[in-house]
C-alpha cells in the first residue's frame, strides 16, 4: 500500500520534504498526487523506495538521484534525471530537451518521445527510448548506452567516447566521428533483454524489428590529436 | 525567459472562452516574464467591421485623443463602437479598406498614438504588469472567439513599456500577431534592411522584427507555413515563436532547439506552451504533450 502525497497547495520544497521523510519512515512506494508540470520535482532521491507521480512534471525532475525509482505518468520538462548516479526513471508520455544528460549510471526509459539533446555526456547507464529523438543525441557520450526505437534527428552521436547508440528508425544526420557499426549477437542479446526488462509491452514488435537496429560509435578519429586527420578537425572545430 | 503561449479551439465555433484559457495559461507562466503581459484574442471575423486597439499616447489627454482620432476616421467608415480603458482606446469601425491607411491616419494624430492591433478577428491587449493586472484591467477573460496567442516578457535588450510589450501586431497587416520567446541576433542587420525599404519600426525590441519578416514573407505569396519554414533559415538566434492569422495558428523553432516549447492537440484543441505547467493549469490531465524538436514548424488551420 503506498503512501499519498499531494500537491496541491504545497511548495516545491514542501513536497520534497514530504517525499524523503515517507522514504526515511520505511515508506517504499509513494504516490504523488497532481504533480501539475511543476520543476524540480523527485531531486535527490538517496534510497531504494519507489516514487510515483501521476502526472506530468517539469525541469529536473529524478536529478541527482542514487538509487530510487522514479514513475512519471505523463510528461517531463528538460533535464530529466539529470546526473544520475543509478536508479531507474520511467516516463509514460514524452521527454523535453536533455533527457538523461550526464547520467553516471542507472536506466532512463522515455515511452514516447525525446526531444534535443537527448543523453548528452552520458557516463554510464541506460537511456531507451520507445518513440524518436530529437537533435544532438548522445553528444559526447563517454559511456553507457543509448537504445532510440524510432528515428532520430540531426547531428547524432557527435564526438563520442565509448557511449553505444543503437537505433531502430531513421538517422537524419550522424554528427562528427559517428560511424555505424555491426550489430553482434551480443549487441541483440542485450537489446532484446534491455526490451524485455523495461518494454515488455511491445516485446513481441521490438523483437520482430531487431535486426533492423543500427549500432553507432565513436570513429576513434577525434579521441587524440593527428595531424594527418587535420581534414576531420577542420569540420570538427 | 519569457513565456508564450497558443490556443485553438475546434469545436465551439467561435465560442470558446478564449480569454479565460489564454489568461489562466498566461497566469502560470508570469513567473517566467513579470515584466510585461499580453494577449492577442480572436474572434469570428466580421467582414463589414475592423477592430482597433489604439494606444493613444504617454502622457494623459487621452480624451482629447480620443476625440481627434474619431474626428479622423469618421470620413472612412461609420464608428459602430468606441471605449477607452486608461491609455488604450478600442474602436469598432464600418471600414473594409486598406489596413496601412486607416493605421497611418490615426497615428497622425500625434507621434506617440500606436495602432496596437487592426483586423477583422483580432483585439491585441498588453500592459506592464502580470496577467492578473491585464485582466484586472481589461477583463480580458470575458472575451470569446475561436484562438489566441500570449506573452509574459522578461525584459533582456529593450525597454519596458506597452509598445514594446508583446504580442506585436505585424502592422499594416490585418490579423497577424506573433508572440517570440528568445532572442534574434540579426535583428540588426534585417531592421537595416526593411528600414531601407520604408518599413517603420515602432520600438527596439528584436521580437517586433518577426512579424515585420512575416508579413514581408506573406506579401511575396508565402503561405503562413512556408514563410515560418523560411524563417528558420532567416532569422538567427534562439527562437520560439507563435503567430497567428484570422485562422490560423503556428509555431516555429530554431534550428538548436534553444528555447522550450511545447504541445499537444485533441480532437477539439490545441495548445501551445513554453512549460506544461501552463498547459496542465488550463487542461489538467489532458495528455498527448510532446516538446517541439529542433527546427519543428506546425501550423493549425480552423475548421
Amino acid at each position: 500500500m503506498a503512501v499519498e502525497l499531494d500537491c496541491a497547495g504545497k511548495s516545491i520544497r514542501e513536497i520534497n520534504t514530504a517525499i524523503k521523510q515517507a522514504i526515511a519512515a520505511g515508506e517504499s512506494d509513494v504516490l504523488v498526487r497532481n504533480p501539475g508540470a511543476r520543476h524540480n520535482l523527485g531531486v535527490a532521491l538517496l534510497e531504494p523506495a519507489t516514487v510515483t507521480f501521476d502526472g506530468s512534471v517539469g525541469y529536473f525532475c529524478g536529478g541527482l538521484m542514487d538509487g530510487a525509482t522514479v514513475q512519471i505518468e505523463g510528461s517531463t520538462g528538460w533535464g530529466l534525471a539529470e546526473s544520475m548516479l543509478s536508479g531507474t526513471v520511467v516516463v509514460h508520455g514524452s521527454a523535453g530537451n536533455g533527457a538523461a544528460a550526464t547520467i553516471r549510471g542507472g536506466t532512463v526509459v522515455i515511452h514516447r518521445h525525446a526531444a534535443a539533446r537527448a543523453g548528452v555526456a552520458m557516463k554510464g547507464g541506460l537511456l531507451l527510448i520507445g518513440g524518436n529523438c530529437g537533435y544532438m543525441a548522445g553528444f559526447m557520450g563517454q559511456r553507457g548506452a543509448i537504445v532510440v526505437c524510432g528515428d532520430v534527428g540531426e547531428a547524432f552521436a557527435d564526438s563520442m567516447y565509448e557511449t553505444v547508440c543503437y537505433v531502430g528508425g531513421k538517422i537524419e544526420d550522424l554528427g562528427n566521428d559517428a560511424v555505424i557499426a555491426d550489430l553482434t549477437n551480443d549487441d541483440a542479446a542485450y537489446l532484446e533483454a534491455s526490451f524485455a526488462e523495461h518494454l515488455p509491452d511491445r516485446l513481441t514488435e521490438l523483437q520482430a524489428r531487431l535486426k533492423e537496429f543500427k549500432k553507432v560509435q565513436s570513429g576513434r578519429r577525434l579521441w587524440n590529436f593527428d595531424k594527418t586527420d587535420w581534414e576531420v578537425w577542420q569540420q570538427v572545430v | 525567459m519569457c513565456g508564450i503561449i497558443g490556443f485553438l479551439d475546434k469545436a465551439a465555433a467561435g465560442q470558446a472562452p478564449v480569454g479565460k484559457t489564454v489568461l489562466t495559461m498566461l497566469d502560470a507562466l508570469a513567473c517566467r516574464g513579470p515584466d510585461s503581459a499580453g494577449v492577442a484574442l480572436y474572434s469570428p471575423p466580421s467582414r463589414r467591421r475592423s477592430v482597433l486597439r489604439v494606444k493613444l499616447g504617454e502622457n494623459g489627454e487621452f480624451e482629447l485623443r480620443r476625440e481627434g482620432i474619431a474626428a479622423r476616421v469618421q470620413d472612412l467608415g461609420e464608428i459602430l463602437d468606441i471605449s477607452t480603458t486608461d491609455e488604450y482606446l478600442r474602436l469598432e469601425l464600418d471600414y473594409q479598406g486598406d489596413a496601412a491607411r486607416l493605421s497611418a491616419l490615426i497615428e497622425s494624430e500625434a507621434a506617440d498614438v500606436e495602432v496596437v492591433s487592426l483586423g477583422n478577428a483580432l483585439e491585441i491587449v498588453k500592459q506592464v504588469g502580470s496577467p492578473q493586472n491585464l485582466e484586472e484591467t481589461h477583463g480580458v477573460s470575458r472575451i470569446t472567439g475561436t484562438h489566441g496567442i500570449g506573452h509574459t516578457r522578461l525584459s533582456t535588450e529593450s525597454k519596458v513599456d506597452l509598445s514594446h510589450s508583446q504580442p506585436f501586431w505585424a502592422h499594416g497587416v490585418p490579423d497577424l500577431a506573433v508572440v517570440h520567446n528568445g532572442h534574434i541576433t540579426n535583428y540588426h542587420n534585417l531592421r537595416r534592411r526593411y528600414e531601407q525599404h520604408g518599413i517603420r519600426f515602432y520600438t527596439d525590441n528584436d521580437s517586433e522584427v518577426i512579424g515585420v519578416y512575416l508579413a514581408d514573407r506573406l506579401a511575396q505569396g508565402m503561405s503562413l507555413r512556408e514563410a515560418l519554414d523560411a524563417s528558420l533559415y532567416d532569422l538567427d538566434g534562439s527562437f520560439s515563436y507563435l503567430a497567428a492569422t484570422q485562422n490560423e495558428l503556428g509555431f516555429a523553432k530554431d534550428r538548436f532547439a534553444l528555447k522550450p516549447l511545447l504541445f499537444t492537440e485533441t480532437d477539439d484543441t490545441v495548445v501551445v506552451a513554453t512549460e506544461e505547467i501552463a498547459i496542465e493549469s488550463a487542461f489538467p490531465g489532458i495528455g498527448g504533450v510532446r516538446e517541439a524538436q529542433a527546427k519543428e514548424v506546425q501550423v493549425w488551420q480552423l475548421n
